[in-house]
Order: structure tokens, then sequence, then C-alpha cells
């Protein structure tokens, strides 16, 4: 073997192994389109309207805010009111509370109880059990043994927008409000702002 | 023999520059006190991110962290940050935070706070990253 020949050897060879050192192939069947599943808790930058990281920043800002005061002591009762909003966009605000609702039961630290969008599905299945005559008696829910709520959580979300040619500038503030039910009060109140600004 | 040489130096070279992008992996600002630099996950250069300071309290059964983020540079930063909570078999708390875009101006300082999913968490790393723009 000529000096050349093992010269162009070495160059091929360390071709491949650095293009294999930077490019591994992963498992997967794909086409041409480029479909990719992504991270869901990266930051989403897409356009300035509400998003997936305002969605999650709200609910865990609120969620380290209630479990923080100390509330919660000796597992209280709590419902979820509808979350008003109050922005020009379309928004599922409720999806904001479920993601607290999730968060504050798996924290163990809270029971909630059906909220008020919930209710019907449980008369509904009590009724079944108690008046549909299907089920052994002592097996059915009884009626009139649910536990009330001793909080309620009520939320709104705003947002102010400022436009000019270059810039857009979006202000939401998500205000968070716990009351007991029976006084009345405000027992506890957070809030969380997030600025957003795009340029063209 | 030679040709075995010259067929081993890509793979050397290559294994060197894993080797060289490891050890670059984790590159503090020399502002950020040892024992914090223990408890950040840094992805890359600090690009002039200190964290100068980190402050663990446990209130109500819940650990709360805050951490101050400084800009020993005079050039802002945008930083990438989420902390992420671990029990005492040192497994991961609950999902895992979103990532938070922060922007740090030149110089300046901003002080970033958690709180534990549960009182399962008895400790945390500070993962980050930092755009060089």
């Amino acid at each position: 073997m000529t000096k050349n020949t093992l010269t162009a050897l070495a160059l091929v060879a360390g071709t491949l192994a650095l293009s294999g050192c930077q490019n591994l192939s992963s498992p997967v069947v794909r086409f041409d389109r480029q479909v990719n599943y992504g991270d869901a808790k990266a930051v989403e930058l897409v356009t300035n309207e509400f998003g997936s990281t305002d969605l999650q920043m709200i609910a865990e800002k609120m969620t380290g805010s209630l479990l923080e005061t100390g509330i919660f002591q000796g597992r209280p009762t709590v419902t979820l009111a509808p979350v008003k909003n109050k922005t020009s966009e379309y928004i599922d605000t409720n999806n904001v509370m479920s993601s607290i609702q999730t968060a504050l039961t798996k924290s163990g630290k809270v029971r909630f109880v059906r909220s008020i969008n919930q209710m019907q599905q449980g008369v509904d299945e009590l009724q079944r059990q108690n008046q549909s005559g299907l089920y052994k008696q002592g097996t059915t829910a009884k009626i009139g043994q649910m536990t009330a709520a001793k909080y309620q959580l009520e939320g709104e979300l705003t947002s102010i927008v400022k436009q000019n040619n270059t810039t857009k500038d979006v202000y939401y503030k998500f205000t968070l409000q716990l009351f007991d039910v029976e006084e009345g009060t405000v027992e506890w109140q957070d809030e969380k702002e997030i600025r957003k600004t795009s340029k063209r | 023999m030679r040709t075995r040489i010259a067929l081993a130096a890509p793979a050397l070279l290559c294994a060197a520059l894993v080797a060289a992008t490891a050890a670059r992996a984790q590159l503090h600002d020399p502002a950020t006190p040892p024992a914090v630099a223990s408890k950040v996950a840094l992805r890359g250069e600090a690009n002039s991110i200190a964290v100068r300071e980190m402050r663990i309290v446990r209130k109500n059964d819940i650990l709360v962290v805050q951490a101050d983020m400084a800009n020993m540079g005079r050039t802002d930063r945008t930083v990438f940050y989420r902390f992420k909570w671990l029990d005492n078999a040192g497994n991961q708390v609950g999902d895992g935070e979103s990532w938070k875009q922060m922007r740090v101006l030149g110089l300046g300082q901003q002080t970033v706070k958690s709180v534990a999913p549960t009182n399962a968490a008895v400790d945390l790393r500070l993962e980050m990253n930092v755009e060089p723009r």
C-alpha cells in the first residue's frame, strides 16, 4: 500500500469518525415532513399571545404561593369557580385552574370538591345509583352526604396591549383569590404579571 | 502498524473533543460561590452570569428557594432557568417546572424564586443556561 493510499484511507476514516461523533441517528420512522416531539416545558416564543409558558408560569406561581402560606392546614376542602377572561383574546382560562388544581391535589395539602361545572355529573351518578333500582342496597352512595367546600378559588385574567409600527407589548395579569365560603372573606390573594414584547 | 495509528487517530480526536466538551460543560462565573455552584446545573458557559447567593428555607413544611442572579458584565444577558426538586433518594419530585426566560441587564441583578411542589422535596438544582447575546 502506497503512502498516498494510506493518507486517503486515514482521511476517509477520520471524516466518518467525526461525522459519526456529531450526528447520531435516532430510532424514529420519519417521512419527508419534519415532525418532532418537543419539550412541553420549553419556553414558547412563537407569538406574544397567551401561550403554554404563560399558563405554566401562572399555575406554578399560584400553587407555590398557596403552599408557602400554610393556609391549607388540616387539608381543608376547596372548590373552583370559573376564571373570568377579561382579555381581548380567546383563552381557555379554566385550563389554568385545572393546572393549579392538579398541582395542589398532588401536594396532598388540600381536598377538592366538585365545582359548579362538575356538579351535574355527580348528581346524575347519585340519581342513577339511588333511583334506577339497579344496585344492591348498601352499595349505593347515599344522597346528602357530600362534603361542602370551606374555601373557593376565584380568578381573573386581564391584559393591556400597546402597539406601534414596530413593537407590540402585551401585559397580562392573573389574579387569584381564596374566599372563605362561610364568612365571605378573602383569606389569600396573589397575582402573576407577565410582559411579552415582540418586534417586527 | 502505521495504518492502525492512522485509523485510530480520528477516533482519539473524536474522544478528545467529547472529553473537552464535557470538561467545559460547567463553567461557573468566578463570583458564584462553590457551595452555590454545587446546586447549579449550568449548561454551557456562564457568560458573566453569577449566582451570588441561594437561600433555602422550609416554610410550612415546604421548601422555598430564592437565588440571586447577577450580571457581572456590562452586556445584557438572557437566562433560561428552572428549579428541579429532589427527594431524599435523589429522585425528581413532580413533573418538573417549566423553563423560564429572564433578561438580566448589564451589571444588574435579579432574584428568582420557587416553591417545592410537595413536602417530599429535600434538595434542589437550579438548571440554567445563558445566551451569549
